[in-house]
């Protein structure tokens, strides 16, 4: 079964492969993982001229810690390789949480953590996480690179801010003190589904039931993942009671826009959501 | 049509072939090299059938070109067989009848031999997370599971 037309390009370098993305514009596209593209390809949806493979470029390899710049994730690291970092499972657990459910064990080892921003589902489960630790956005294009705060990355289902030519060459995640965090994939399957609503939940500051913050963001509910600022605020440097959780339950349904979809409907999104974030900030306090 | 030369190891056997870009590496294998143990369940990466270990990782082959295996270090469940003599995983499976019309268990042996590789002593619930990308639509699961630890003991 040969799927699609193509031709395979494989660049030496970062500015070999933009120059050909700028030339050649919507007829190429960056093959990295594969385990999106391969399937739209299949299915007709895209229909590339050229498959530009950017593994075999060196510096997008990179996978690497520091206590001043935090957590390099090149362009090409795969969301399995990702876990070969101790210091991400200590330092970023919600990170690690959410990029070892996507998929399956052998999608994880070939699809990437970049790739999966880049292909910008609602629902991408690396994306909670990233946007709770602030992470940042390097693309890189012909004329030069540019740093891109995640939060401002993702512009609609499937669209990020690239342009023509630009690829993202790696994300960096801050150095965080002192935080506790998780990620929930709810889910209709344990495995090989899809996420019906993503939650990551970072307590930043944990003192008891005091905390100095609380992040929240959220996947799937929302034509971007989104942080959940209402229920956000309702935390800063907060005291943390059952009665404060129900009114954060609340305020986490005014700060996402679900729709019904196949795996949800609506309004099982807005009550759930809000449920999540609840049982979450409670097992970091260490109430259940 | 372009084609592209790729050297690559399959089965402890190096491999020079010419391919084009549009054959999956699952098509290659099957189709180009009449290694049909791997099967095209969904072709989409969902079911597992197509599972094989490239580079000591199990990946679904369907969602692998043709031209990336330049390079490559492929296992296949032909390759298992060593002076005829199954690998203990597949002795188990037929020990425990841990299949029925056996569609899935090429892909399940080959997450079972990677898992393995790396550990060799897994708790039933690394088995369970070792196979969750392999679906089987007759046992149910439980005698795969029995003969993957099993296999542990050989």
């Amino acid at each position: 079964m040969r799927i699609g037309n193509f031709e395979y390009v494989v660049p030496g370098s970062i500015q070999e492969a933009c120059q050909f993305l700028l030339e050649h514009g919507a007829d190429a596209r960056v093959f990295n993982g594969g385990t999106d593209l391969v399937i739209r390809v299949r299915d007709g949806h895209w229909n590339p001229k050229y498959l530009v493979d950017i593994k075999r470029i060196p510096e997008l390899k990179e996978l690497s810690y520091d206590d001043v710049n935090g957590l390099t994730i090149g362009a090409t690291v795969t969301l399995n390789q990702l876990g070969s970092l101790e210091v991400v499972y200590r330092q970023y657990p919600v990170l690690i949480e959410g990029a070892h459910v996507v998929g399956s064990l052998q999608v994880r080892n070939r699809a990437t953590l970049v790739g999966n921003i880049c292909n910008a589902s609602p629902l991408a489960d690396t994306a909670p996480a990233l946007l709770v630790y602030e992470a940042q956005v390097q693309i890189t294009g012909v004329t030069g690179e540019r740093l891109v705060p995640v939060q401002e990355f993702f512009v609609g289902p499937g669209k990020t801010v690239l342009q023509p030519g630009e690829i993202v060459t790696k994300v960096i995640v801050p150095p965080i003190a002192n935080s506790e965090g998780k990620y929930f994939k709810h889910a209709r399957r344990k495995a090989v589904d899809l996420s019906s609503i993503g939650v990551a939940v970072l307590v930043i500051g944990k003192d008891g039931n005091h905390v100095d913050e609380v992040r929240l963001a959220l996947g799937a509910v929302a034509p971007t993942p989104v942080r959940a600022k209402r229920a956000e605020a309702l935390l800063k440097n907060a005291t943390v009671t059952p009665e404060l959780l129900e009114q954060v339950k609340e305020a986490v349904a005014s700060d996402i826009s679900p729709i019904s979809d196949i795996r949800a409907s609506k309004e099982y999104r807005l009550e759930i959501s809000g449920v999540l974030a609840k049982r979450g900030i409670a097992e970091i306090l260490g109430w259940e | 049509m372009k084609t592209y030369r790729v050297s690559f190891i399959i089965n402890g056997r190096k491999q020079v072939m010419d391919v084009p870009a549009n054959m999956t590496l699952l098509d290659l294998i099957r189709d180009e090299l009449d290694l049909t143990g791997a099967k095209c369940g969904c072709g989409g990466g969902e079911c597992g059938a197509c599972t094989v270990i490239m580079n000591n990782n199990p990946v679904n082959s369907c969602l692998v070109l043709a031209p990336e295996v330049d390079g490559a270090e492929i296992i296949t469940v032909e390759g298992l067989v060593k002076n005829a003599e199954l690998d203990k995983i597949q002795e188990a499976f037929i020990e425990n009848a841990a299949l029925q019309c056996g569609f899935c268990t090429p892909g399940m042996i080959m997450s079972a031999k990677a898992l393995l590789t790396k550990n060799p002593h897994p708790t039933e619930k690394e088995v369970r997370a070792a196979i969750s990308g392999n679906l089987c639509r007759c046992t149910g699961y439980k005698k795969i599971v029995e003969a993957i630890l099993a296999a542990t003991t050989k």
